[in-house]
C-alpha cells in the first residue's frame, strides 16, 4: 500500500482545515473532489479491514460471543471520524452556499451566472465553477422551497422577504448610482430605464433588491 | 374607509383629517384590546396558555418588536405568531392602499404631504421587523429541521407553511448529503443518524442551556433553577439564566428576553 505511512484519518482533518480557512477568509474554496474521493477509498479500506477483523474473531470464538480486540475498535473509530467529517464538510459548505444566495437577495441565476465581464459586484465571481453537481442541484431546490415558502405566507409583494435586514430603513427615498445596467424599471414615479453612470434618487423599496444584486450603488 | 387610530397601531394613520378618523374609529375593527381579550378565554389557574396576555398598553407593532426580540434570543423556535402577523400585514396593505389613493388626490395640503410621508416610512419600517422576524425563524427552523420534523411538539410552534418548508429541507440536506457522500460509502455507514458514545448526536437540536437574559414584565411565579433551589422575579427584574429554566414563562409572556 502506497499510503501505508499515513495515519487514518490524515486526509479527513486536511478537508476540516479546508472549511476552516474558508471560514477564517470568509471565501468559497473550491470543491475538494479529488480529497472527498480519497478519503471514500480511506473508508473503504477500513471497512474491509473491520470485515476481515471481525471475520476472524468469529472464527476464533466457538459459542458466537465477540470478544471485540482493540484493532477493530480502531477501526470503528477512524470510520466514524471520517464519515463525520465529510458530512461536516458537506454542511459547512452548504452554509456558506446559503449565505451567499441570501446576500444576493435570493437571486440565484445571479450567483449562478458565468463571471460577467468589467462588473464589480463581488456576487459575480466564478462561483459556479467551485460548486459540485450536488450543491448546484441543493441551491436549485432550496430556491424553489423558498420560493413556495414566500409564497404561502406573505401577502404577494406586501413584504419582500429577500431585502435586507441588516440596517432599518431611516429614509423612504435612497440616492442610487447605476453601476450596471438594468433596463427599464417600474418606480413610483413611473418607469426609469436605469444606464450605467447614472444617479438617481428613488423610492428605496422600488430598487432595494436591485442594490442588493449590485446593480446600483447607494451614494 | 380603513382608518385607525394612531395609539392602536403605533403607526401614524393615513386619515386626511381628524374628523374622519375620529368617526371611523367606531365602525371600524373593534380596537385591538379588545379581540386580544377574545382570543383569551377566561384562563383556568395553571393552564399553559401559549398566547401571550400582551398588556393592554402594547400596540401590535409593539408585539411584533418583542416577539422579534424573543426569537432572536431564544435558542429555541418559539411558537409562531400567525394572527399578529396576518393582523399587521393586513394593516400595512391598508396604509399603502389609502396612502396611493390620497396621493393621486391633487387637493390634499402641504401638511398631509407630510403626513403621507410618515405614514410611508412607518410602513417601511413595519416591514423591515417583519421581514426580519420571519427570517429570524427561518434561520433557527432550517438549522434545527431534522429535529422539527421528527418531534410533533416542534411541528406545534410552527405555521403550516414554516412546517412545509422545514420538512422540504430536511429532505433537502439529507438528499443533498446521502448523493455527494453517503453513497460512495461502503453499505454499513451510511446511516444519518448514528447514535455514537462521546460524539455529539448527528441531528442537532436546540440547546436550552445557554444562558439568556430574561426581563420580567409582570411579577413572575416561582421558577426551579438547575441547583435546585427557586427563583422569583419581580417585575422589572432581569435576570441571566439557563434558558429552560424561564422557557414557559417566556411562553406565557411574563418575561421577555433582552
Amino acid at each position: 500500500m502506497s499510503s501505508s505511512a499515513r495515519q487514518f484519518g490524515e486526509l479527513a482533518t486536511q478537508l476540516v482545515t479546508e472549511s476552516r480557512r474558508s471560514s477564517a477568509t470568509d471565501t468559497l474554496l473550491k470543491y475538494n473532489d479529488v480529497l472527498v474521493r480519497q478519503i471514500v477509498r480511506e473508508q473503504r479500506q477500513l471497512e474491509a479491514l473491520i470485515q476481515a477483523a471481525m471475520a476472524r474473531l468469529a472464527e476464533g470464538s466457538a459459542d458466537g460471543e465477540l470478544n471485540v480486540t482493540p484493532d477493530v475498535l480502531l477501526y470503528q473509530t477512524a470510520i466514524l471520524r471520517n464519515k463525520r467529517c465529510l458530512l461536516a464538510y458537506h454542511a459547512h459548505r452548504v452554509e456558506r452556499l446559503k449565505d451567499m444566495y441570501w446576500a444576493v437577495g435570493g437571486a440565484l441565476p445571479l450567483l449562478l451566472a458565468a463571471p460577467a465581464a468589467g462588473s464589480t459586484a463581488a456576487s459575480a465571481g466564478d462561483v459556479r465553477a467551485k460548486l459540485s453537481p450536488h450543491e448546484v442541484d441543493f441551491l436549485r431546490a432550496y430556491n424553489d422551497s423558498l420560493r413556495d415558502f414566500r409564497a404561502d405566507v406573505l401577502a404577494g409583494e406586501e413584504l419582500d422577504l429577500f431585502a435586507p435586514i441588516s440596517r432599518p430603513p431611516r429614509d423612504l427615498h435612497v440616492l442610487v448610482r447605476v453601476v450596471r445596467d438594468c433596463g427599464v424599471i417600474q418606480t413610483e414615479v413611473g418607469a426609469i430605464d436605469f444606464r450605467r453612470g447614472q444617479r438617481f434618487l428613488v423610492r428605496r423599496s422600488d430598487v432595494e433588491h436591485l442594490i442588493v444584486q449590485g446593480y446600483l450603488e447607494e451614494v | 374607509m380603513a382608518h385607525y387610530d394612531d395609539d392602536g397601531w403605533g403607526m401614524p394613520a393615513a386619515g386626511p383629517s381628524r374628523a374622519r378618523r375620529d368617526t371611523a374609529m367606531d365602525v371600524d375593527d373593534p380596537p385591538l384590546v379588545a379581540r386580544a381579550a377574545d382570543d383569551e378565554p377566561a384562563r383556568a389557574p395553571r393552564r399553559v396558555d401559549f398566547r401571550p396576555p400582551p398588556p393592554s398598553a402594547e400596540t401590535p407593532f409593539e408585539q411584533l418588536l418583542r416577539h422579534w426580540m424573543n426569537e432572536r434570543h431564544a435558542p429555541d423556535v418559539l411558537h409562531a405568531q400567525e394572527g399578529l402577523l396576518a393582523r399587521l400585514l393586513d394593516h400595512i396593505k391598508k396604509q399603502t392602499d389609502d396612502v396611493a389613493l390620497l396621493r393621486a388626490d391633487p387637493d390634499s395640503s402641504e401638511d398631509e404631504h407630510f403626513r403621507i410621508m410618515l405614514v410611508q416610512t412607518e410602513a417601511e419600517r413595519a416591514r423591515f421587523a417583519l421581514r426580519a422576524y420571519i427570517r429570524t425563524r427561518l434561520h433557527k427552523i432550517e438549522k434545527y429541521a431534522r429535529y422539527i420534523v421528527e418531534t410533533p411538539e416542534m411541528r406545534e410552534r410552527l405555521t403550516q407553511a414554516e412546517l412545509e418548508h422545514a420538512q422540504r429541507y430536511a429532505a433537502l440536506t439529507e438528499s443533498h448529503f446521502t448523493r455527494a457522500v453517503l453513497d460512495a460509502l461502503p453499505e454499513e455507514q451510511r446511516g444519518l443518524d448514528d447514535n455514537v458514545p462521546f460524539m455529539p448526536p448527528m441531528i442537532s437540536r436546540p440547546d436550552k442551556t445557554r444562558a439568556v437574559f430574561a426581563h420580567a414584565l409582570v411579577q413572575c411565579p416561582p421558577v426551579h433553577l438547575p441547583d435546585g433551589s427557586s427563583m422569583e422575579m419581580e417585575r422589572g427584574q432581569i435576570s441571566l439564566t439557563p434558558y429552560h429554566v424561564i422557557e414557559q414563562l417566556l411562553a406565557r409572556g411574563e418575561v421577555e428576553l433582552v
